[in-house]
């Protein structure tokens, strides 16, 4: 096996520092290791392109003469095979240091490792920058996320089976534009095929596997999206007021644009994202929270009660 | 998941990467060699001796690599071809933005050089391997939170915290000795030991509301303090998916019934009355009297006012 590794790597500085194309012929005479019938030697080479390729390493086929019907040459540019980051320095090395160990653990550590690898040959080093919140880590819930972060730079059509909020699965298929995270969980965001529209996913809740295919030829990725405003909500439908006993109810508190108090009670102003949501975050305050408005948030949750007084009699 | 080679493309990926790695750390000791490249020393010879028959065309010893590691040190030299690291590929770049990404949401917005470091590299990765910019990571956490805790652990000092119980409603001041953090499917904790309780506790990272050092004596009296557990019985009226997550259920069907075992009973009544009708808690009887009871008292409320 030492033989076709010596012969690849051989055919790698070969093509590297060649100026001007090299013909098959060239490859065979001067490249070490290439032995055998013509059939047997075309055999290898075309072996040995693909084996180059598939480690990322892109080789270029041309003919130095265009005028003429040449046998095609190859190479490989070396602005293409270099680690071309520019001037690089070492609080830049650093940074990229840390960054790579957000991975440690998770589905992209190895090749966060591997890219670090290369950082520390460019042969600047790194200075000792400390970052409290470096601490942070990132997770992917054993997702498969190279294969999601392939679709969205080739525009590639995911579909997967994703548990709605009733617990039905729905198979939905989707041109993916962003993946964000917050908060320990991964979102995933698409066009929709069905409905033409951008939605967005929590990545815990797609059942199986994601499969990947070729996208709509004609896609064109929504100018106006932002992988940040994911989480803020869009704009709220509507407020509800709710009264907050005095000391209590610190994850609605959080969710409140204003405060007014009332001795011992505070009234709050919470947007309304999701009725239902808002329902059970109510009920899980017991009797320190008190809805006021909406009608119809109230009557929500004045049926959830009345079955949970009849579940629990 | 990573894209696995087979062996001998594996190491020829190696090789490559091991000339430029040299090149940049001449006299680096072959054992050291080896822990980087995650490989034994028998490997890590093995490769140098195959590395040192490669070279350009000709293959005299004018156009060979010269590698000298007979002294247990590595050299390089005449390898100008593959002297520079090989570019990343597209999962090592998304690998590093993804990273960067989450690195900027860490670092305080006074840091703006930083900052700006932090997005030009993104861009100038997002270039190589031709990635949309399209990723975003932030984190819920106060950074200057995580810089109380960072300091509290480097400098093994206390810290009195401001900690919001979810199951209790209530925001608690606390003095307690950190001992580590810990990432659990991506949710942070800070273990420590708790003034208060007399005990070590686990506190989420996102629920602390303020951190500052302070100096306090350590103490690491283990008291073996076991709260009671609770075995509650719940049946499934309406299946959600809020409630296969509440209560980590991989199947909910109507009528179904699962046990459920937990430390807290306030958790429990707290996560059935949030569950608004669509589980019922069975058993234990008291808890369950608890449950009526407390939805009655705010359904009279609502229908009073």
């Amino acid at each position: 096996m030492s033989r076709k590794i010596e012969r690849l790597i051989n055919l790698t500085i070969a093509l590297l520092a060649t100026k001007r194309y090299l013909t098959k012929s060239e490859i065979f005479r001067s490249v070490e290791g290439y032995e055998g019938s013509p059939e047997t030697k075309e055999r290898m080479f075309e072996r040995d392109k693909d084996d180059l390729r598939s480690l990322g390493i892109e080789i270029e086929v041309g003919s130095y003469d265009p005028l003429f019907n040449d046998e095609a040459g190859y190479r490989i540019k070396q602005e293409k095979y270099q680690l071309d980051l520019g001037q690089i320095t070492p609080t830049e090395i650093s940074l990229l240091s840390l960054a790579a160990q957000a991975w440690q653990g998770a589905s992209f550590d190895e090749a966060a490792q591997k890219a670090l690898l290369k950082l520390n040959s460019i042969g600047v080093p790194s200075d000792s920058l400390t970052l409290p919140g470096a601490s942070n880590k990132l997770s992917d819930g054993g997702r498969d996320f190279p294969l999601i972060a392939k679709a969205i730079a080739d525009q590639q059509l995911l579909t997967f089976t994703y548990i709605d909020s009733q617990l039905f699965q729905n198979v939905r298929k989707i041109v993916p534009i962003g993946l964000s995270s917050r908060a320990g969980f991964w979102y995933l965001s698409g066009v929709d095929q069905e409905i033409q529209e951008i939605r967005t996913f929590r990545v815990d809740r797609i059942e199986g596997e994601i499969a990947a295919s070729k996208g709509p030829r004609d896609f064109e990725t929504p100018q106006n999206f932002d992988p940040k405003g994911v989480f803020e909500g869009g704009s709220p439908a509507s407020f509800a007021s709710i009264d907050v006993r005095k000391g209590k109810g610190t994850s609605l508190r959080a969710l409140a644009t204003s405060t007014e108090s009332l001795g011992e009670w505070d009234r709050l102003r919470v947007p309304i994202y999701n009725l239902h949501t808002l329902a059970s975050m109510v009920l899980w305050h017991g009797n320190d929270v008190f809805v006021q408005q909406p009608q119809e948030l109230r009557e929500i949750l004045i049926g959830q009660l009345d079955s949970l007084v009849k579940s629990h009699g | 998941m990573a894209k696995s080679f087979s062996a001998p493309l594996e190491r020829t990926a190696r090789l490559l990467d091991l000339v430029p790695y040299i090149n940049s750390h001449q006299g680096i000791a072959l054992k050291d060699l080896a822990a980087v490249f995650d490989v034994s020393n028998a490997q890590m010879i093995n490769d140098l001796t195959t590395l040192w028959m490669c070279g350009l065309p000709g293959y005299t010893p004018l156009e060979l690599m010269e590698l000298d590691f007979e002294s247990g040190y590595v050299n390089i030299s005449n390898a100008p071809t593959l002297s520079k690291p090989r570019s990343v590929t597209f999962d090592e770049g998304v690998s590093l933005v993804l990273g960067l990404e989450l690195l900027r949401s860490s670092i305080s917005s006074d840091r703006a050089d930083l900052l700006e470091k932090v997005d030009s590299l993104a861009f100038r990765l997002s270039s190589i391997i031709n990635l949309p910019s399209v990723f975003s990571v932030t984190t819920t956490v106060n950074q200057k939170i995580f810089g109380a805790i960072a300091e509290a652990l480097a400098s093994q000092s206390g810290l009195e915290i401001q900690y919001h119980s979810l199951y209790r409603d209530e925001i608690t001041q606390r003095k307690i000795f950190p001992i580590e953090a810990l990432d659990v499917d991506g949710v942070q904790y800070l273990s420590a030991y708790c003034y208060e309780a007399s005990d070590f506790r686990q506190f989420k990272i996102e629920r602390i509301q303020s951190a500052g050092v302070i100096q306090i004596e350590r103490r690491v009296t283990h008291s073996v303090t076991q709260s009671q557990g609770i075995s509650s019985v719940i049946k499934v009226l309406k299946p959600s998916r809020e409630l296969a997550e509440r209560f980590n259920l991989t199947d909910a069907t109507v009528g179904s019934e699962f046990g459920y075992d937990t430390f807290s009973q306030q958790w429990l009544e707290r996560s059935v009355l949030a569950a608004g009708g669509a589980a019922a808690l069975l058993s234990p009887p008291e808890i369950r009297a608890s449950i009526a009871q407390m939805a009655q008292s705010m359904l009279d409320r609502y229908k009073a006012e």
